[in-house]
Protein backbone atom coordinates (compact mmCIF):
# COMPACT_ATOMS: atom_id res chain seq x y z
CA UNK A 1 0.00 0.00 0.00
CA UNK A 2 1.55 3.18 -0.76
CA UNK A 3 -0.34 6.49 0.75
CA UNK A 4 -0.81 8.89 -1.95
CA UNK A 5 0.10 12.36 -1.10
CA UNK A 6 -2.95 15.01 -1.38
CA UNK A 7 -3.40 18.71 0.13
CA UNK A 8 -4.66 19.94 3.06
CA UNK A 9 -5.81 23.54 3.27
CA UNK A 10 -4.35 25.31 6.84
CA UNK A 11 -6.53 28.38 8.09
CA UNK A 12 -4.88 29.93 10.90
CA UNK A 13 -5.94 32.25 13.15
CA UNK A 14 -3.37 34.97 14.51
CA UNK A 15 -4.18 35.47 18.22
CA UNK A 16 -7.48 34.76 20.22
CA UNK A 17 -10.62 37.15 18.76
CA UNK A 18 -9.50 37.10 15.28
CA UNK A 19 -10.80 35.42 12.73
CA UNK A 20 -9.63 32.56 10.80
CA UNK A 21 -7.47 33.50 7.63
CA UNK A 22 -6.70 30.63 5.12
CA UNK A 23 -2.41 30.36 5.16
CA UNK A 24 -2.14 27.92 2.69
CA UNK A 25 -2.16 24.40 2.16
CA UNK A 26 0.19 21.15 3.00
CA UNK A 27 0.66 18.01 1.17
CA UNK A 28 -0.19 15.11 3.38
CA UNK A 29 -0.85 10.94 3.17
CA UNK A 30 -3.24 11.62 6.40
CA UNK A 31 -5.18 13.96 8.62
CA UNK A 32 -2.20 13.45 11.64
CA UNK A 33 0.33 14.22 9.51
CA UNK A 34 -1.48 17.06 7.83
CA UNK A 35 -1.68 18.30 11.29
CA UNK A 36 2.18 17.69 12.02
CA UNK A 37 2.91 20.06 8.57
CA UNK A 38 0.43 22.31 9.21
CA UNK A 39 1.69 22.98 12.43
CA UNK A 40 5.34 23.45 11.04
CA UNK A 41 4.43 25.49 8.10
CA UNK A 42 2.27 27.72 9.57
CA UNK A 43 3.09 27.89 13.44
CA UNK A 44 6.72 26.73 14.19
CA UNK A 45 7.56 30.47 14.58
CA UNK A 46 4.75 30.80 17.13
CA UNK A 47 2.63 33.10 14.50
CA UNK A 48 -0.75 31.47 15.12
CA UNK A 49 -2.57 30.50 18.69
CA UNK A 50 -5.13 27.86 16.51
CA UNK A 51 -5.01 26.24 13.19
CA UNK A 52 -7.95 24.22 11.15
CA UNK A 53 -6.82 21.74 9.23
CA UNK A 54 -9.21 20.70 6.19
CA UNK A 55 -8.53 18.23 3.23
CA UNK A 56 -9.41 20.07 0.27
CA UNK A 57 -11.82 17.62 -1.02
CA UNK A 58 -13.54 17.71 1.83
CA UNK A 59 -13.94 21.65 1.16
CA UNK A 60 -17.64 22.47 -1.19
CA UNK A 61 -15.95 24.18 -4.00
CA UNK A 62 -18.53 26.46 -5.74
CA UNK A 63 -17.80 28.04 -8.91
CA UNK A 64 -20.69 27.97 -11.04
CA UNK A 65 -21.08 30.87 -12.80
CA UNK A 66 -24.53 30.59 -12.75
CA UNK A 67 -25.04 31.17 -9.39
CA UNK A 68 -21.94 33.68 -8.97
CA UNK A 69 -21.46 35.63 -11.84
CA UNK A 70 -25.30 35.94 -13.22
CA UNK A 71 -25.57 37.57 -16.48
CA UNK A 72 -28.29 40.05 -16.16
CA UNK A 73 -27.66 43.69 -14.04
CA UNK A 74 -27.23 43.05 -10.23
CA UNK A 75 -26.80 46.40 -9.58
CA UNK A 76 -30.29 46.74 -7.70
CA UNK A 77 -28.73 44.65 -5.51
CA UNK A 78 -25.96 46.53 -4.12
CA UNK A 79 -25.96 48.50 -1.75
CA UNK A 80 -24.38 51.87 -3.12
CA UNK A 81 -26.04 55.27 -2.66
CA UNK A 82 -27.34 53.88 0.43
CA UNK A 83 -24.80 55.43 3.39
CA UNK A 84 -25.02 53.60 6.51
CA UNK A 85 -22.67 55.43 8.63
CA UNK A 86 -24.00 58.54 9.64
CA UNK A 87 -26.78 56.88 10.46
CA UNK A 88 -24.78 54.24 12.59
CA UNK A 89 -23.17 57.05 14.44
CA UNK A 90 -26.08 58.91 14.80
CA UNK A 91 -28.13 55.92 16.48
CA UNK A 92 -24.98 54.98 18.81
CA UNK A 93 -24.85 58.14 20.19
CA UNK A 94 -28.54 58.53 20.97
CA UNK A 95 -28.18 54.93 22.80
CA UNK A 96 -24.90 55.57 23.84
CA UNK A 97 -23.18 52.47 22.79
CA UNK A 98 -19.29 52.56 21.97
CA UNK A 99 -17.99 51.32 18.43
CA UNK A 100 -17.53 48.02 18.53
CA UNK A 101 -14.73 46.20 17.82
CA UNK A 102 -13.83 43.96 14.68
CA UNK A 103 -16.29 40.69 14.82
CA UNK A 104 -14.15 37.78 16.06
CA UNK A 105 -14.84 35.06 13.91
CA UNK B 1 22.30 32.41 37.99
CA UNK B 2 20.48 33.47 41.70
CA UNK B 3 20.36 29.64 42.70
CA UNK B 4 23.40 28.00 44.33
CA UNK B 5 24.48 25.28 41.80
CA UNK B 6 24.77 21.76 43.69
CA UNK B 7 26.69 19.28 43.36
CA UNK B 8 29.28 21.56 40.96
CA UNK B 9 31.07 18.87 38.80
CA UNK B 10 28.62 15.90 39.08
CA UNK B 11 25.68 18.83 37.74
CA UNK B 12 28.55 19.98 34.88
CA UNK B 13 28.97 16.65 34.02
CA UNK B 14 24.90 16.21 33.21
CA UNK B 15 24.41 19.45 31.80
CA UNK B 16 27.06 18.73 29.38
CA UNK B 17 26.00 14.95 28.45
CA UNK B 18 22.22 16.51 27.95
CA UNK B 19 23.61 19.75 25.63
CA UNK B 20 25.89 17.43 23.91
CA UNK B 21 22.66 15.05 23.20
CA UNK B 22 20.54 18.12 21.89
CA UNK B 23 23.62 19.42 19.89
CA UNK B 24 24.72 16.12 18.09
CA UNK B 25 21.27 14.97 17.17
CA UNK B 26 20.31 17.84 15.99
CA UNK B 27 23.15 18.08 13.70
CA UNK B 28 22.60 15.23 12.49
CA UNK B 29 18.65 15.49 11.37
CA UNK B 30 19.87 18.89 9.90
CA UNK B 31 21.95 16.69 7.59
CA UNK B 32 17.99 16.27 5.97
CA UNK B 33 17.92 20.19 5.02
CA UNK B 34 16.94 20.16 1.39
CA UNK B 35 17.05 16.06 0.75
CA UNK B 36 13.95 14.76 2.93
CA UNK B 37 11.36 12.68 1.08
CA UNK B 38 8.97 15.28 0.95
CA UNK B 39 8.85 19.14 0.67
CA UNK B 40 6.71 19.01 4.18
CA UNK B 41 8.77 16.63 5.90
CA UNK B 42 11.33 18.32 4.92
CA UNK B 43 11.04 21.57 6.83
CA UNK B 44 9.58 19.64 9.54
CA UNK B 45 12.71 17.88 10.09
CA UNK B 46 14.93 20.88 9.64
CA UNK B 47 12.43 22.43 12.05
CA UNK B 48 13.05 19.74 14.55
CA UNK B 49 16.47 19.99 14.33
CA UNK B 50 16.70 23.78 15.19
CA UNK B 51 14.09 23.10 17.97
CA UNK B 52 17.42 20.80 19.31
CA UNK B 53 19.95 22.70 18.34
CA UNK B 54 18.32 25.52 20.45
CA UNK B 55 17.74 23.26 23.21
CA UNK B 56 21.49 22.87 23.23
CA UNK B 57 22.30 26.17 23.36
CA UNK B 58 20.10 26.37 26.47
CA UNK B 59 21.84 24.16 28.15
CA UNK B 60 25.31 24.97 27.05
CA UNK B 61 24.07 28.28 28.44
CA UNK B 62 23.73 26.86 31.79
CA UNK B 63 27.02 25.41 31.65
CA UNK B 64 28.72 28.18 30.39
CA UNK B 65 26.85 30.16 33.63
CA UNK B 66 28.84 27.33 35.83
CA UNK B 67 32.09 26.80 34.22
CA UNK B 68 32.46 30.65 32.95
CA UNK B 69 33.32 29.60 29.72
CA UNK B 70 31.39 30.95 26.17
CA UNK B 71 28.76 29.21 25.32
CA UNK B 72 29.71 29.02 21.71
CA UNK B 73 33.42 27.54 22.71
CA UNK B 74 31.44 25.19 24.45
CA UNK B 75 29.43 24.06 21.65
CA UNK B 76 32.73 24.15 18.99
CA UNK B 77 35.75 24.40 20.30
CA UNK B 78 36.03 20.84 21.98
CA UNK B 79 37.87 18.46 20.43
CA UNK B 80 35.45 14.94 19.26
CA UNK B 81 36.66 13.00 22.17
CA UNK B 82 35.77 15.81 24.82
CA UNK B 83 31.60 15.21 23.37
CA UNK B 84 29.75 13.82 26.27
CA UNK B 85 26.81 12.46 23.69
CA UNK B 86 25.27 9.23 24.14
CA UNK B 87 26.86 6.67 21.91
CA UNK B 88 23.31 5.80 20.30
CA UNK B 89 23.68 9.18 18.64
CA UNK B 90 26.93 8.34 17.04
CA UNK B 91 24.92 6.65 14.30
CA UNK B 92 24.91 8.67 11.41
CA UNK B 93 22.14 10.39 9.53
CA UNK B 94 21.66 7.10 7.25
CA UNK B 95 18.55 6.74 5.45
CA UNK B 96 14.89 7.46 6.76
CA UNK B 97 14.46 4.84 8.48
CA UNK B 98 17.64 5.12 10.74
CA UNK B 99 16.67 8.34 10.95
CA UNK B 100 13.16 7.78 12.09
CA UNK B 101 14.75 5.04 14.62
CA UNK B 102 17.05 6.93 16.13
CA UNK B 103 14.93 9.58 16.87
CA UNK B 104 12.63 7.77 18.47
CA UNK B 105 14.83 5.54 21.47
CA UNK B 106 16.69 8.95 21.53
CA UNK B 107 13.00 11.26 22.16
CA UNK B 108 11.67 8.56 24.24
CA UNK B 109 14.82 8.60 26.67
CA UNK B 110 14.84 11.97 26.85
CA UNK B 111 11.25 12.40 27.62
CA UNK B 112 11.93 10.05 30.70
CA UNK B 113 15.04 12.26 31.28
CA UNK B 114 12.92 15.26 31.49
CA UNK B 115 10.36 13.89 33.41
CA UNK B 116 13.04 13.08 36.14
CA UNK B 117 14.33 16.38 35.89
CA UNK B 118 11.79 18.65 35.51
CA UNK B 119 10.76 18.84 39.91
CA UNK B 120 14.59 18.92 40.34
CA UNK B 121 16.13 21.31 43.39
CA UNK B 122 17.97 23.78 41.25
CA UNK B 123 15.66 26.00 39.36
CA UNK B 124 17.66 27.68 36.12
CA UNK B 125 17.53 23.46 35.09
CA UNK B 126 14.21 22.55 36.30
CA UNK B 127 12.59 25.84 34.56
CA UNK B 128 14.19 24.84 31.76
CA UNK B 129 13.34 21.49 31.79
CA UNK B 130 9.86 22.66 31.86
CA UNK B 131 10.10 24.46 28.78
CA UNK B 132 11.79 22.06 26.89
CA UNK B 133 9.24 19.04 27.84
CA UNK B 134 6.83 21.39 25.92
CA UNK B 135 8.21 21.44 22.86
CA UNK B 136 9.82 18.03 23.27
CA UNK B 137 6.06 17.10 23.13
CA UNK B 138 5.54 17.67 19.34
CA UNK B 139 8.87 15.77 18.87
CA UNK B 140 7.66 12.79 19.90
CA UNK B 141 4.22 13.01 17.94
CA UNK B 142 6.13 13.10 14.78
CA UNK B 143 8.78 10.11 15.41
CA UNK B 144 6.06 8.26 16.88
CA UNK B 145 3.77 8.84 13.67
CA UNK B 146 6.85 7.77 11.57
CA UNK B 147 7.89 4.80 13.87
CA UNK B 148 3.94 3.96 12.97
CA UNK B 149 3.93 4.09 9.43
CA UNK B 150 7.23 2.93 8.50
CA UNK B 151 6.71 -0.18 10.23
CA UNK B 152 3.07 -0.53 9.25
CA UNK B 153 3.81 -0.02 5.20
CA UNK B 154 5.51 -3.59 5.18
CA UNK B 155 8.07 -3.98 2.06
CA UNK B 156 11.06 -1.52 2.16
CA UNK B 157 9.98 0.77 4.59
CA UNK B 158 9.71 -2.02 7.00
CA UNK B 159 12.75 -4.14 6.40
CA UNK B 160 14.83 -0.48 6.05
CA UNK B 161 13.23 0.10 9.81
CA UNK B 162 14.34 -3.25 10.96
CA UNK B 163 17.70 -3.11 10.00
CA UNK B 164 17.92 0.60 11.72
CA UNK B 165 16.39 -0.88 15.40
CA UNK B 166 18.46 -3.70 14.58
CA UNK B 167 21.88 -2.07 13.92
CA UNK B 168 21.29 0.70 16.94
CA UNK B 169 19.59 -2.18 19.79
CA UNK B 170 23.83 -2.47 21.36
CA UNK B 171 23.39 1.44 21.66
CA UNK B 172 19.99 2.27 22.59
CA UNK B 173 20.24 2.75 25.90
CA UNK B 174 23.04 4.86 25.86
CA UNK B 175 21.68 7.56 26.84
CA UNK B 176 21.33 6.19 30.31
CA UNK B 177 25.11 5.80 31.21
CA UNK B 178 25.76 6.47 34.59
CA UNK B 179 26.77 10.05 34.84
CA UNK B 180 30.38 11.02 36.75
CA UNK B 181 29.30 11.52 40.55
CA UNK B 182 26.08 10.60 39.69
CA UNK B 183 24.74 9.79 43.43
CA UNK B 184 25.56 13.41 44.34
CA UNK B 185 22.69 15.06 41.54
CA UNK B 186 20.40 12.39 43.37
CA UNK B 187 21.16 13.13 46.89
CA UNK B 188 21.10 17.00 45.79
CA UNK B 189 17.61 16.44 44.50
CA UNK B 190 18.80 17.79 41.24
CA UNK B 191 17.76 14.52 39.26
CA UNK B 192 15.16 12.16 40.89
CA UNK B 193 16.42 8.74 40.34
CA UNK B 194 19.54 7.76 39.20
CA UNK B 195 20.25 6.68 35.29
CA UNK B 196 20.03 2.69 35.83
CA UNK B 197 16.53 3.45 37.47
CA UNK B 198 15.56 5.91 34.45
CA UNK B 199 16.80 3.19 31.89
CA UNK B 200 13.75 0.63 33.51
CA UNK B 201 11.10 3.80 32.92
CA UNK B 202 11.90 3.92 29.29
CA UNK B 203 12.13 0.29 28.61
CA UNK B 204 8.77 -0.06 30.65
CA UNK B 205 7.97 2.81 27.93
CA UNK B 206 9.05 1.70 25.08
CA UNK B 207 9.21 -2.19 24.49
CA UNK B 208 5.59 -2.75 24.62
CA UNK B 209 5.54 -0.23 21.56
CA UNK B 210 7.57 -2.14 19.83
CA UNK B 211 6.49 -5.21 20.71
CA UNK B 212 3.04 -3.86 19.59
CA UNK B 213 4.71 -3.52 15.90
CA UNK B 214 6.63 -6.55 16.02
CA UNK B 215 10.18 -4.59 15.51
CA UNK B 216 13.51 -5.29 17.13
CA UNK B 217 13.91 -3.98 20.85
CA UNK B 218 16.70 -2.40 22.22
CA UNK B 219 19.48 -4.88 22.86
CA UNK B 220 18.57 -6.12 26.64
CA UNK B 221 21.18 -4.85 29.77
CA UNK B 222 22.15 -2.09 31.22
CA UNK B 223 23.92 0.96 29.62
CA UNK B 224 27.76 0.53 29.27
CA UNK B 225 29.79 2.36 31.72
CA UNK B 226 31.58 4.21 28.14
CA UNK B 227 28.07 4.53 26.58
CA UNK B 228 29.28 8.40 26.39
CA UNK B 229 32.84 7.93 24.89
CA UNK B 230 34.42 5.76 22.21
CA UNK B 231 32.84 8.21 19.37
CA UNK B 232 33.84 6.82 16.06
CA UNK B 233 34.15 8.10 12.49
CA UNK B 234 30.82 8.83 11.99
CA UNK B 235 30.95 11.56 14.80
CA UNK B 236 34.15 12.98 13.73
CA UNK B 237 33.11 13.14 10.14
CA UNK B 238 29.88 15.68 11.96
CA UNK B 239 32.29 17.41 14.16
CA UNK B 240 34.40 18.11 11.26
CA UNK B 241 31.01 19.41 9.86
CA UNK B 242 29.75 21.49 12.50
CA UNK B 243 32.79 23.07 13.35
CA UNK B 244 33.62 23.85 9.98
CA UNK B 245 32.38 27.48 9.63
CA UNK B 246 34.06 28.70 13.23
CA UNK B 247 37.33 27.29 12.24
CA UNK B 248 36.93 29.01 8.90
CA UNK B 249 37.67 32.48 11.20
CA UNK B 250 38.80 31.58 14.04
CA UNK B 251 37.53 34.30 16.62
CA UNK B 252 35.31 35.98 14.63
CA UNK B 253 32.40 37.43 15.59
CA UNK B 254 29.48 36.06 14.08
Amino acid sequence: MTPTLEPWEVFRQEREGEPMRHGGSVMAPDAELAAHYAREMFGRRQESVRLWVVRRSDVIDIDDADLLQPPLDRSFKKPGGYVMRDKLAAAREASGQPKPKARSG
Amino acid sequence: MTAAAPAGPALEALLCSMADDEFVIGSSDSEWTGIAPVLEEDVAMSSLAQDEIGHAAALYGLLAGLTGRDADALAYDRPPDDYRHARLLDHGRGDWAMTIARRYLYETADAVRLDALVGGSWSPLADLVGKLRREERYHRMHVEAWLERLAGAGGESRDRLETALRSLAPDAATVFTPLPDEPELVRAGVLEAPMPALEGRWRETVEPVLRALDLPAPAPGAAPPDGREGHGEAFRWLWGEFTSVRAADPGATW
